[in-house]
């Protein structure tokens, strides 16, 4: 083989790999030509930032849970953590009267600690996650329950609207939370020992163990911040909102899986970047936006909504099958 | 008459020719030996004589016809896979009738009919096992026959090929398995035996087929040619075979030591290690030496006995704390446990020393690369760069990259686990080169497992022998073969 064959045949692969991340990234952009010339609305500024402030939390969610996958496990707590942590610092702010950034900051504390229960359990136990987290979501919602009584929580102090309902220049601020969310976690990911960690457990769980890495270790920590980011989420959507709600955070769970698969991240752990998820919190939030501009019947929105989450998803699976089908064919003289 | 042909085939990948040319044939009541070197070309070739690949060029011929325009002629061609693939948690019955519409059962599967069919089929394989019997419950061994046992359950099959079929077979299995493959062989059926193990293919085979880099380059009588001569055609160039490889700088420092240890599969071992020296152990399949390792190491508990290194009390049952402390162990389940398949050889190779290779916060790619290219320089590994993923290396070259990755930690003690399971005779004696080398430079003990006699007695200073999880004796480098075989098989215990 001469040297010269080897190299092109390093450009292509690299270029294969990375097309995998400009796939969905065409995709998006794609939509949003779509969007914008289908509706004369969807170009307007309300309407964007409405988008951005859906997207950020959806977004935000993704990249947590990409962060599991990476590591060949997941979370379905992740909306209940939310919700709860939510009525938490609702709570404390109106029913105790304690400052509201300390209640804030005591709720995103509380995250921490769910995600960390959550990890506790399914490393010392050894438990699957999506079964274990299935339970931990039942309970995480049943105190909420229990301390609501399924009332919200009203009367929250005006001065923490600006989180929610706030922007910065044109730009909302949950979008701004969103998007130091993913510099955090892509500098822990790409950059750091820790990152490497995530994806050699993602790889191969015994190999990591075998190579000395502290596997429980690190998939705990995962886990206590994939709490820390859903609280944060929570309690900016409270801010939203102005009333802490039992039903915050519903579709997270499923949404934020489905943002991480179509943006590449792949569900068996150990390929994928949490980039690729906020690409595919984009890519949902911008079909329920169209939903709504089209003036979809509202009976029939859940299952359009299905479909092109679908579709999306295809998009990946479809670029790979393309690029087997070329691999093949491709012949060297 | 020939059932089974290849005319002239060509198989490209990106950058690579994996077949050029290739003429080869299979006649019935043959057994045709097929071997190689890793990369040489044989996978590629056995999936397209079994269809899964389509050449670019040239045909195959199944019983004188184009397969390639008629692909249900390649279901006479039954292989059996290297690796085992059998459904774990099915029956054994199940796993030899599936898929049942090609064992011919149509309709409903009656359990209690498939348990009563399946019976003379066991017999004839002689596999100790009940039908009813789960395939997770049975041994290794048993495992490996039945998956032969399946291929030729299915239709009408004419040729069986067996992709080193005796990699996890015990000695005495392994007769049991030549017994057999002689039966189908007068049954007037082509054998396709594909093998990195010498021996086996002189004392079973009818003819040899040899590939190199893509092509055949030799075929021959088996009967008109010997072992060194099949080495040199499969390396192109002479290796010696009688060339010892135990480290010649022992010392008498003891390195490590292990006193009355006992875990799940162990019992009671005790014995020591000295710097520089290269200590064997031997052993049967399932005789605990991989277990042993693995407890010392901290992967696996231990119920009691103490160990220690370098005369300080060893802390069992934390990996972290072993690689930290420069006791290394390297798997035999490379793909599993050894590599992280889908990460480049750079960043396999710096997982284990990021902390060296930080500028500030970040890990320096720099630096990575420097190392990752020190490491292929050093242990010679075959790659056209530091980005590519592990996976698409070959065997072999895997390994001497787990070596480097392991001697960047700069270990004390490294346990090879059957360093050179499925890697060719010329990489093989590259192995054990580097490990005279680092037990000689770096004064590092090592502690060798295989299942391969020549392998321990070439390699080793002392030879420990483990028999169902007891010591059943030590020898030392001169020692009789015999003997060692006697101790492996508990028979002068």
């Amino acid at each position: 083989m001469s040297k010269e064959k080897t190299k092109t045949n390093n450009a292509f692969i690299s270029a294969l790999k990375k097309s995998n991340m400009t796939a969905i990234g065409a995709v998006l952009l794609l939509m949003v030509i779509i969007a914008s010339v289908a509706s004369p609305y969807f170009l307007d500024i309300y309407n964007l930032q409405s988008l951005l402030r859906d997207l950020a939390f959806v977004g935000m969610i993704g990249i947590a849970q990409s962060l599991l996958l990476l590591v060949g496990e997941l979370d379905l707590s992740v909306g209940k953590i939310a919700s709860l942590c939510g009525i938490l610092s609702g709570m404390m702010m109106v029913n105790y009267g304690l400052n509201p950034w300390l209640s804030l900051a005591l709720a995103m504390f509380m995250g921490l600690v769910f995600g960390g229960i959550n990890g506790l359990i399914i490393t010392k136990l050894r438990l699957n996650s999506m079964v274990a987290t299935i339970g931990m979501q039942g309970l995480y919602g049943g105190i909420n329950l229990v301390l609501t009584k399924g009332k919200a929580i009203t009367g929250v102090p005006e001065n923490i609207y600006i989180l929610g309902k706030g922007n910065v220049g044109p730009i909302p601020f949950p979008f701004i939370f969103c998007v130091i969310v993913l510099i955090l976690v892509l500098f822990m990911v790409k950059k750091t020992k820790t990152g490497r960690y995530i994806y050699a457990i993602g790889n191969s769980r015994e190999a990591a163990k075998i190579l000395g890495i502290k596997v429980d270790k690190i998939r705990m920590m995962i886990y206590s911040i994939v709490g820390l980011i859903s609280s944060l989420a929570g309690i900016l959507y409270v801010a939203r909102l102005g009333s802490a709600q039992s039903a915050i955070g519903e579709n997270w769970p499923m949404n934020s899986i489905a943002a991480s698969v179509i943006g590449g991240v792949s569900l068996t752990g150990g390929i994928g970047n949490p980039a690729g998820a906020l690409i595919g919190a984009a890519i949902i939030s911008i079909i329920q936006n169209m939903i709504v501009l089209f003036g979809v019947n509202v009976y029939w929105q859940s299952a359009v909504s299905g479909i092109v989450v679908v579709i999306a998803i295809s998009f990946s699976s479809i670029s790979e099958i393309v690029r087997e089908r070329k691999q093949r064919k491709i012949k060297l003289g | 008459m020939k059932i089974l042909e290849a005319h002239n085939i060509t198989k490209l990948f990106p950058g690579v020719v994996a077949l050029d040319s290739v003429d080869v044939s299979f006649e019935p009541g043959e057994i045709h030996c097929v071997i190689g070197e890793n990369g040489a070309g044989k996978s590629t070739l056995i999936k397209c004589l079994t269809g899964v690949y389509e050449p670019e060029e040239g045909e195959v011929l199944v019983g004188g016809e184009n397969a390639m325009k008629n692909k249900s002629l390649f279901d006479k061609v039954a292989y059996v896979p290297q690796e085992i693939d059998l459904f774990g948690y099915m029956s054994v019955a199940e796993n030899l009738f599936l898929p049942y519409e090609k064992s011919g059962i149509k309709g409903t599967v009656n359990q209690k009919e498939l348990q009563k069919k399946a019976v003379p089929i066991l017999e004839k394989f002689r596999i100790p096992v009940k039908p009813e019997e789960l395939v997770k419950d049975i041994s290794v061994s048993s495992q490996q026959l039945l998956q032969i046992a399946r291929a030729t359950v299915h239709e009408e099959y004419e040729v069986l090929m067996l992709d080193e079929p005796t990699t996890s077979l015990t000695t005495s299995d392994t007769q049991i398995l030549f017994e057999i493959v002689k039966e189908i062989k007068a049954e007037n059926k082509a054998v396709i035996f594909i093998s990195h193990k010498l021996e086996e293919i002189f004392a079973l085979g009818d003819v040899l087929t040899v590939f190199r880099n893509g092509k055949k380059v030799a075929y021959s009588k088996l009967e008109e040619i010997d072992i060194p001569w099949v080495i040199k055609q499969m390396t192109g160039r002479e290796v010696n075979q009688e060339q010892v490889f135990y480290s010649d700088k022992v010392t008498d420092e003891v390195l490590l030591e292990v006193k009355n240890l006992t875990g799940e599969r162990f019992t009671d071992i005790s014995f020591e290690l000295k710097k520089g020296e290269i200590l064997g152990f031997s052993g049967l399949v399932g005789a605990g030496r991989s277990e042993l390792m693995q407890a010392i190491f901290g992967y696996l508990p231990v119920y009691s006995g103490s160990v220690t290194l370098d005369g300080k009390e060893w802390k069992l049952g934390d990996t972290n704390y072993s690689v930290n402390h420069g006791f290394i162990y390297l798997p035999e389940e490379r793909k599993k446990q050894g590599i992280l398949p889908v990460l480049s050889i750079r960043e396999n190779i710096s997982i284990s020393v990021l902390d060296e290779l930080k500028s500030g916060l970040n890990i320096s790619k720099k630096k990575e690369d420097e190392l990752a290219q020190k490491v292929i320089d050093t242990y010679d590994v075959k790659t056209p760069g530091t980005d590519k993923e592990i996976q698409f290396l070959s065997g072999g070259n895997q390994q001497k990259v787990i070596i480097g990755r392991a001697m960047s930690c700069h270990p004390k003690v490294l346990v090879f686990d059957e360093p050179t399971k499925g890697i060719d005779v010329g990489t093989k004696a590259e192995i054990y080169r580097l490990m005279k080398e680092l037990a000689e430079e770096k004064e590092i003990g090592i502690i060798l497992i295989s299942s391969e006699m020549e392998e321990i007695k070439k390699c080793s200073n002392r030879i420990i022998a483990l028999y169902e999880g007891r010591k059943a004796g030590e020898y030392d480098a001169k020692a009789d073969k015999e003997a060692i075989l006697g101790a492996i098989i508990g028979v002068n215990s």
